[in-house]
């Protein structure tokens, strides 16, 4: 489903952070990469989504190429969700305004498919409040419920229970898995937390000096 | 492969369109230095250029001088001590920047001339015949320093009172344990440190003064910039004046070099997250009374006589404040400076975003070139633009000659001078919004313009207002480029300032003026805001 061949990156154009990575992820499979900060682990979900072009390599997502030598696929076209433990919600809009952002339809269809998921992750009573009256798991429960609201093939996730409590963080794990395993959506997170990998994936890999290595299958 | 598709995004495309646009004025005039030199270039060469060269150096070394007394003494004093007044000092001190130069030289003649109101009264009081004269001629180059010194010492002031607020105490004290005495520490610690500020400040009095038209104009000074006018509007000969224009150009581009490395090596004076403040000392006595005229003096040379001048003559001549002449002016002013205004930010707000979602450090370089026009005289943008024009209409005739005397010169020469403002105010709100922002939304399928127009653009509300208030109060006071740009029978508040003026008639001058000075408050606000805020980090 996401196939990943020989992906090579730096920012320097003197060495590499991500030395030739191969990665192949089933169809709603979800997979964790462990690795300190400064591994690549970042740049290589930037990568996935677009926000970095690799030097090298090429990826593909249902057999259709996104990335090549010669090709290079813009984000918005790629119909992939992020999250990431900054959150990211657009401080101007409310939580509902911000889960609609990425969807397509008329705004009754927006705001069903909005407030399904704010339901399904229990922030649903703050659809008309904005993001700065939340909570941080909240902002992090809305945060998840944006990325998968326009239905992506994949999701990625940079550290996304980083900034949570110890109660919170497991909550929210159980039920961001309990979603995506019952709707079948790829996931690749990232993360330096054991713990979050163990209870979350289904495959477990190491990044350390660029290269990738499969750390556990569970 | 990847690169090719960066530069044919839009988002490179419409920046370097723009900058080509905007820098195109200066290149036409420096490259007529490569053209051919006439008759007229031969004689100004023989026997005007000299005076032109000698009259900026006297005023740049008389400016410098009163400027750099004032603005860090002032700085000092308001930095340093407590004395009556000092609350009030520290905003009101940046007041004459309100007041552009040709405005103070008005007011000047308008008083001290032979028959102007403080020789008047002077006669009236002591009861002295009609021929006595109590205050010198001040329509010479004596008379030009004293009035830009006293408009332009709040750019040392700002800079070097900024650079005081952030030493810490701490840094004294370990200069007087080494034993130096309060002088010694002033002139060998303090001074020294602060050194990059004063320069970039003193670079910017320097720049302005060189720049200056109206003044120099009025006083009948023989500079560059009224060499530049006479040699086009007397002479007719626009390729010699742009010959000239090159060699103030280059002379500005000194200053301005030394300025950026002035600016560049500012950073030494900010000092760690956390200060000791530093303690104002109460003066009592005479000391009391002393700061508290050294402060006065300028605030009141520069801003209050001026100001309560032009009130008066605008209110007790049995003028109507609101003549239909004013209004039009006005209404043609609010007209311009606001179309500008919005054009220039937008100008700002677009640069900004594409090296923004490009990440790129090329339009960071070309931001910081176009953010260099703020010191470009408006009479070389003038002369440049004209050019331009000129050749555009001649080779796109089919447009039939839109471009030669519509708004669109104007609009030009102001976002160039007034795009540092923008620049800054946009600048400074993009860096509270979280880059992560943009990130996210491209992943939610959001184009680049859905990225700026709503995402970027309400986070920036605040900022691209400011940045169109910051303008409006900068185009209003332009003199030179509106003068020579603008459309037959479409005069401005300043414009119509300066032709009263120059037909001696101050009184009819004196409304447009207050106008062009109250307009001038407004970044004032701004500024001592920035003072405020300027201590980085907490107090300990």
């Amino acid at each position: 489903m996401l196939k990943v061949e020989n992906v090579f990156h730096s920012y320097n154009q003197k060495e590499d952070i991500l030395k030739g990575i191969n990665l192949d992820v089933s169809k709603g499979e979800i997979i964790s990469i462990l690795g300190g900060s400064g591994s690549g682990k970042t740049s290589f979900l930037r990568i996935l989504s677009g926000l970095e072009r690799p030097h090298k390599g090429k990826i593909e997502i249902d057999d259709v190429l996104i990335v090549s030598e010669n090709y290079f696929l813009p984000t918005y076209k790629r119909n992939i969700g992020l999250v990431i433990q900054e959150k990211g919600l657009f401080p101007h809009l409310n939580i509902l305004k911000n889960v609609c952002f990425g969807l397509l339809g008329s705004k009754e269809e927006k705001n069903k498919v909005a407030i399904d998921l704010l339901t399904t992750f229990k922030v649903n009573q703050y659809q008309d409040q904005y993001p700065n009256s939340l909570s941080g798991g909240e902002q992090q429960r809305v945060a998840i419920a944006r990325a998968l609201a326009p239905k992506p093939k994949v999701l990625l996730m940079d550290e996304p229970f980083g900034s949570l409590d110890r109660a919170l963080r497991e909550s929210l794990r159980e039920e961001t898995k309990l979603f995506l395993k019952s709707n079948r959506i790829t996931c690749l997170m990232v993360t330096h937390d054991e713990e979050d990998a163990l209870s979350m994936s289904d495959q477990i890999f190491l990044l350390k000096d660029g290269k990738l290595n499969i750390h556990q299958q569970l | 492969m990847f690169y090719k598709a960066k530069l044919l995004s839009p988002w490179t495309l419409l920046p370097l369109l723009i900058f080509c646009l905007f820098a195109s004025p200066v290149l036409i005039v420096l490259a007529s230095l490569f053209g051919e030199y006439s008759d007229n270039w031969i004689h100004l060469y023989n026997y005007v250029l000299g005076d032109y060269v000698y009259n900026s150096f006297l005023l740049i070394i008389g400016v410098s001088s009163i400027s750099l007394f004032l603005g860090i003494g002032t700085a000092w004093l308001t930095s340093n001590f407590s004395f009556f007044g000092k609350n009030f000092f520290d905003w009101a001190l940046i007041l004459p920047l309100a007041v552009p130069p040709y405005i103070l030289a008005y007011t000047f003649t308008g008083l001290f001339d032979s028959y102007g109101t403080a020789n008047n009264l002077i006669r009236e009081i002591f009861l002295l015949n009609s021929e006595y004269i109590f205050f010198p001629n001040v329509r010479n180059i004596y008379g030009a320093i004293i009035v830009f010194s006293f408009t332009l010492y709040p750019y040392i002031y700002l800079a070097t009172r900024i650079a005081f607020i952030n030493q810490s105490r701490s840094l004294r004290e370990v200069g007087e344990t080494l034993g130096f005495s309060k002088f010694g520490v002033f002139f060998k610690l303090v001074l020294p440190m602060i050194r990059p500020a004063i320069i970039g400040g003193l670079m910017l009095v320097i720049m302005e003064t060189l720049s200056d038209f109206g003044a120099v104009e009025h006083f009948a000074i023989q500079t560059f910039t009224t060499g530049i006018f006479r040699t086009w509007y007397g002479m007719y000969d626009l390729q010699t004046a742009m010959q000239l224009s090159s060699l103030l150009l280059i002379f500005i581009t000194f200053f301005l070099v030394l300025e950026r490395y002035s600016r560049n090596n500012i950073s030494y004076t900010s000092g760690s997250p956390t200060y000791g403040k530093i303690e104002n000392k109460p003066l009592t006595g005479g000391k009391n009374i002393l700061a508290f005229l050294f402060c006065l003096t300028p605030l009141s040379i520069g801003f209050i006589l001026p100001i309560s001048e032009l009130t008066n003559w605008a209110l007790n001549y049995k003028l109507d404040f609101f003549e239909a002449n004013f209004i039009k002016n006005s209404f043609n002013t609010i007209y311009l400076a606001l179309l500008a205004a919005v054009f220039c930010s937008f100008v700002a707000l677009i640069i900004n975003f594409s090296g923004r979602i490009q990440r790129s450090k090329f339009f960071g370089f070309l931001s910081s070139t176009l953010a260099l026009g703020y010191a470009l005289p408006g009479i070389i943008l003038a002369i440049g633009i004209m050019q331009l024009f000129i050749f555009l209409d001649n080779n796109l005739s089919f447009l039939n000659f839109v471009f030669t005397g519509s708004v669109l010169g104007l609009l030009v020469a102001y976002v160039i001078k007034a795009y540092a403002m923008s620049n800054t105010s946009i600048e400074s709100g993009y860096i509270r919004i979280s880059p992560y922002m943009e990130d996210v939304a491209k992943t939610l399928r959001a184009s680049n313009f859905k990225i700026l127009t709503r995402i970027h653009l309400p986070l920036l509300k605040t900022s691209f207002l400011t940045s169109i208030v910051l303008v409006i109060s900068e185009v209003i006071k332009e003199l030179p480029a509106t003068l020579i740009l603008r459309p037959f029978n479409f005069d401005t508040l300043a414009v119509s300032t300066y032709i009263y003026a120059s037909e001696e008639r101050m009184y009819e001058a004196a409304a447009p003026a207050v106008a062009i000075v109250l307009v001038g408050l407004i970044p004032i606000y701004f500024l001592t805001k920035t003072i405020r805020s300027s201590r980085p980090g907490k107090e300990n």
